[in-house]
């Protein structure tokens, strides 16, 4: 397939207006703007296209769930604020296809009857808010945004707001929680955002890879965007490849393409690096189960990957090849649980911490057996008892390393140091990582 | 008419139950006695689903659920004792300890701790925990810090239910305590460490469910075991007329008897709610304070007042007054605080009635104080600025102008003080029987009397006030914790305080010294109990707004801490069963041994 969202990120001026108008940029508003709202939320149902921010929630299914007899205004929030460690697609859409997101914030905006799209974009990303900004301010002199979008009477605001830094935030209420101002912290479910969304009104948070998709439907139709993919995973897919390959980074495909294909693809990224071999993939970012390289030859599709035994997630594949110690990988993003768990809950505040420092003993050489009983244990006292999927998140990368590479945990235990050869932490004295 | 109420009927640990609609499953589990834990709930301030104890498990729904945030529905069934529930919740009482440190033996809170009751009743029976506590003691800064100028706060008891967070916000309005830093390392904190400064902070304490937020009042002061008994009252010390409960301490074996050591609020849904504010809260010391009026006062020719009995005091107080009375019948006047009881007030109209027809009762003034509070506009709690309780009864009795139920603003002194300066008084009855100031200012009245324009000034009060020391006669009366009265609050309810203490020395309950004075200067009102002054009131005005149901009124006894706990907060009920379980009987009480033991009674654990 060719590429469809990232096609002309490698041009140097493949940002610009003029550049995106040129070639056939903003006819998918101009068509929506010819169509009934709730034409193009059929559409969108009809082409299947699933959220890109890690769930696979069928788009037009939320879109239709927005409460239409609410008083209240209603808004589209998109989540930019691509946090999960692995992922990181959205960025490169966004600063080098910015008009693509803007267009699809648009159309969205129509389609639900919303009047202003919020961007809530990660703080760090701060050279991509610049390019965004100027684009948007450019589509509105352009009337693409603003009053009376096209003459047809549509008005549509686009706002940026740049989080402060929590990968909470990127949880769909938390996010919410964030816009308004306060501390980015999940809500109860229900009242679901598109029922008591941004400032209590109706809101649809969509990811910014599916927003960029809304345009293509319009153009091409739902047909068209579902041929692409397999059945109910149609359209484009971002693959975000990183880790110990030989060509990571981000690469379009269809959902047709198999996970093997992606890692070791010549296209793609070119598999382990000389000398190694695969050890484990995650393939969704750092919050889903890791699968063996003998599991590879599925579809990297949303379901495919699911009956796989992991979950697609946001499509940030993460190779780790022989080298890598899985204590030390379940330690490394336990950390980063424990670090970004927003403390609202009871379990995944005072758990991650817990399974964190029992995972650094170990990793230090100073675990016992019993350790890994408590690690599952622990896990299970989190796992679907906490407010958002975060404690679910956190305790993954434990309970997996745990089930298919317990060995290394129990080497690591009995030996007091890593004792993987090829790791050059084996190498290093004992306490030194 | 009957209120039709919507309900929903669902099944509740296989029991058909029905409740109204709308309500939350912990809410229909805590009404039909089915004992859940929580901490970020409460009612009075809403549903946060943080804690993640009150977890239960809902038919047809994929995962546990928290039952403060899952609403009743027609047909649903809830299991609050299946083997994962059970095992769920001991995890989550865990986790939740792993860093609370368990300082209970030095901790306030300790003996009436909700996360103490809950951890015995549903935690596991140790920790796995083998790694330090977390604790935010650090160089040149303390866990245990200041937390504004009523309370202390320590952060390693905290449990981040965020109740504190959310009251303030809610309740009083302006939201100065927040959450600072993420994750495991979260703490309560106020900007730039401020800490709380709100007329509404003691309720703080009420609503945190651990020790971390404590009053500096009641801090390291005393056990709730050795609070053996309360008595429910309301507060006087203004017009709100909050529902409150008076919390004695034990004194020491030696000593004898009992002070009074707190207050706390007691819900009332159309008053005060759950809350009460921090001048009814901290402002109790004068009850028993030094500057009590313990015994009679008589001037003597030298100047000096001289302690009396009452029996000494009496005819020379009616001889005085009569004599006063004689001279001049329109110059003696009666000046009365709106602290007043009903029961009060309807004797001195009474006794003027009697002793000056009907036009006695307007030889009457009623003063009060007014101090606007300084509360945040948002608040849902606005305290009044009348600092009396009882300025709806004196208009029920037509000594204050205007309808019960009618704003109120401040008092009209004027007309009195215009007698006052014109030399026409010839005596002065003053009955202040609130805290200091609260008649209002009395300034003009010491200057009149310095200036020798009032001959003769008795007061009868609680405090030795400057108008009590200028006074020639001083009859000590009862404060509102010594008696058993009743008060009209802004809003026109009619509410009681209880006696929950003796009266000092040969202080004595209102009613009766003004009985005996008018008994004295000839007027026989036939009354010999507070209860009889409340049954000639629904008698001659029984109607009237805002006395409806006076010899009705039912007064709190003095009971146990146990029966208290047990019997005004229901919903929390089968908790104070596990509270008081180990104390030691109370003299005269029932052996608690020789009851059935209360059901789902834990024994007390072996120490390991």
């Amino acid at each position: 397939m060719e590429p469809l969202l990232t096609q002309d990120v490698r041009k140097p001026n493949g940002y610009t207006l003029d550049f995106y108008v040129e070639h056939d940029g903003y006819a998918g508003l101009r068509r929506a703007l010819g169509m009934a709202p709730d034409q193009i939320i059929e559409m969108v149902k009809a082409s299947g296209l699933r959220g890109r921010g890690g769930a696979g929630f069928p788009t037009g299914t939320k879109w239709q769930f927005v409460d239409k007899k609410s008083p209240n205004p209603r808004y589209i929030a998109c989540n930019a604020d691509e946090s999960e460690p692995g992922t990181f697609k959205d960025h490169v859409l966004m600063e080098r296809n910015p008009h693509l997101l803007i267009e699809g914030c648009a159309i969205a905006c129509y389609a639900i009857g919303a009047k202003v799209a919020y961007i809530y974009i990660r703080g760090e990303f701060l050279h991509v808010q610049q390019v965004l900004e100027a684009q948007i301010a450019e589509a509105y002199k352009a009337g693409y945004l603003g009053k009376n979008i096209l003459g047809s009477g549509f008005d549509c605001d686009v706002w940026i707001h740049r989080g402060a830094g929590a990968y909470e935030a990127g949880e769909e209420t938390a996010l919410l929680e964030s816009l308004e101002g306060k501390r980015a912290q999940p809500r109860n479910k229900p009242p679901f955002p598109a029922v008591v969304g941004l400032y209590n009104c109706p809101t649809a948070v969509n990811n910014v890879e599916t927003l960029c998709n809304v345009p293509l439907i319009v153009k091409n139709g739902a047909e068209w965007f579902a041929a692409l993919g397999p059945e109910k995973n149609g359209g484009p897919k971002l693959y975000c490849i990183s880790g110990q390959v030989k060509r990571p980074g981000v690469y379009e495909a269809s959902m047709h393409v198999t996970l093997r294909e992606l890692i070791e693809g010549e296209r793609y990224a070119g598999g382990a690096r000389e000398g190694r071999t695969l050890k484990a993939i995650i393939p969704g970012g750092s919050s889903v189960p890791v699968l063996l390289p003998e599991q590879l030859d599925v579809p990297a599709s949303f379901d495919a990957v699911q009956k796989a035994g992991s979950l697609l997630g946001s499509a940030g594949i993460i190779v780790c090849d022989d080298t890598t110690c899985m204590v030390w990988l379940a330690e490394n993003l336990l950390h980063f649980y424990r670090h970004e768990s927003c403390g609202k809950c009871t379990p995944c505040r005072e758990g991650t911490d817990w399974l964190h420092k029992i995972l650094h003993r170990i990793e230090r050489g100073e675990g016992q057996m019993r350790d890994l009983d408590l690690l599952a244990s622990i896990s299970a006292q989190i796992g679907g008892k906490t407010l958002c999927a975060f404690g679910d998140a956190a305790i993954t990368p434990v309970q997996t390393t745990l089930k298919h590479f317990r060995h290394e945990y129990e080497a690591h235990i009995r030996e007091g140091r890593c004792t993987l050869v090829a790791d050059w932490r084996a190498r290093q004295p004992i306490g030194a990582h | 008419m009957i209120e039709v109420v919507d309900t929903v009927t669902l099944t509740l640990d296989g029991r058909q139950i029905t409740v109204e609609k709308g309500k939350t499953v912990l809410q229909a589990a805590l009404e039909h006695g089915v004992s859940l834990p929580y901490y970020c709930y409460h009612p009075g301030i809403g549903i946060d689903g943080s804690c993640r104890v009150c977890i239960v498990k809902i038919e047809k729904m994929p995962k546990l659920q928290t039952s403060c945030s899952t609403v009743c529905t027609d047909g649903m069934v809830v299991d609050t004792q299946s083997p994962d529930v059970h095992a769920a919740r001991a995890g989550v009482f865990e986790f939740l300890l792993i860093n609370h440190p368990l300082d209970c033996p030095v901790c306030d809170k300790g003996g009436e701790c909700p996360l103490q009751d809950f951890s015995y009743t549903f935690g596991p029976d140790n920790s796995r925990m083998e790694f330090p506590r977390r604790v935010f003691d650090g160089e040149g800064v303390k866990a245990d810090v200041d937390f504004g100028p009523t309370l202390m706060l320590n952060r390693n008891r905290c449990i981040m239910c965020t109740r504190c967070v959310r009251f303030m916000g809610l309740v009083d309005g302006d939201a100065q305590i927040g959450v600072i830093n993420r994750g495991n390392g979260s703490e309560i904190g106020t900007f730039n460490d401020e800490g709380v400064h709100s007329l509404m902070s003691g309720n703080l304490v009420d609503v945190c469910p651990v020790g971390a937020i404590t009053t500096r009042d009641y801090r390291f002061k005393s056990r709730p075991w050795d609070n053996p008994s309360v008595t429910d009252t309301i507060c006087t010390q203004c017009s709100k007329g909050c529902n409150t409960t008076a919390w004695l301490k034990a004194k020491p074996e030696w000593a004898k008897g009992s002070s009074l050591i707190r207050f706390t609020p007691r819900f009332n849904a159309d008053v005060n709610q759950y809350w009460m504010c921090d001048i009814g809260r901290f402002n109790y010391r004068w009850v028993e304070g030094d500057d009590r009026l313990r015994a009679p006062l008589v001037r003597d020719a030298q100047g000096t007042q001289q302690r009396a009995s009452w029996a000494d005091l009496m005819p020379k107080l009616r001889d005085r007054l009569a004599q006063a009375g004689q001279s001049s019948p329109d110059g003696v006047k009666f000046l009365v605080s709106a602290h007043a009881s009903n029961e009060e007030l309807f004797l001195f109209r009474r006794l003027t009635e009697e002793l000056l027809g009907p036009s006695g009762p307007s030889t009457i003034t009623v003063s009060w104080r007014v101090t606007p509070k300084q509360q945040p506009p948002r608040t849902t709690f606005k305290v009044p600025a009348v600092d009396a309780p009882n300025v709806n009864g004196a208009r029920a009795f037509g000594l204050v102008t205007g309808a019960v139920g009618d704003p109120q603003g401040p008092s009209n002194v004027g007309a009195l003080q215009a007698a006052v300066a014109a030399g026409s008084v010839t005596a002065l009855f003053v009955f202040d029987p609130g805290p200091d100031g609260t008649l209002g200012d009395s300034q003009w009245l010491l200057d009149a009397r310095a200036a020798g324009q009032l001959p003769l000034l008795i007061v009868q009060g609680v405090l030795m006030t400057s108008l009590a020391k200028a006074a020639d006669f001083v009859l000590p009366g009862a404060s509102f914790v010594e008696k058993d009265a009743s008060y009209t609050n802004d809003q026109g309810w009619l509410q009681a305080t209880s006696r929950a203490l003796a009266t000092p020395g040969d202080a004595r309950e209102d009613w009766q010294i003004l009985v005996d004075l008018a008994s004295g200067l000839g007027v026989q009102l036939g009354y010999t109990s507070a209860a009889t002054v409340r049954g000639d009131i629904a008698a001659r005005m029984g109607g009237a707004v805002g006395l409806v149901g006076i010899e009705g009124l039912a007064f709190a006894s003095t009971m146990s801490a146990r029966t208290w706990l047990q019997a005004s907060n229901p919903s929390e009920r089968w908790k104070w069963d596990f509270m008081y379980q180990d104390l030691p009987p109370v003299k005269g009480a029932v052996e608690p041994s020789s009851l059935p033991p209360p059901p789902g009674l834990i024994p007390l654990k072996e120490v390991k």
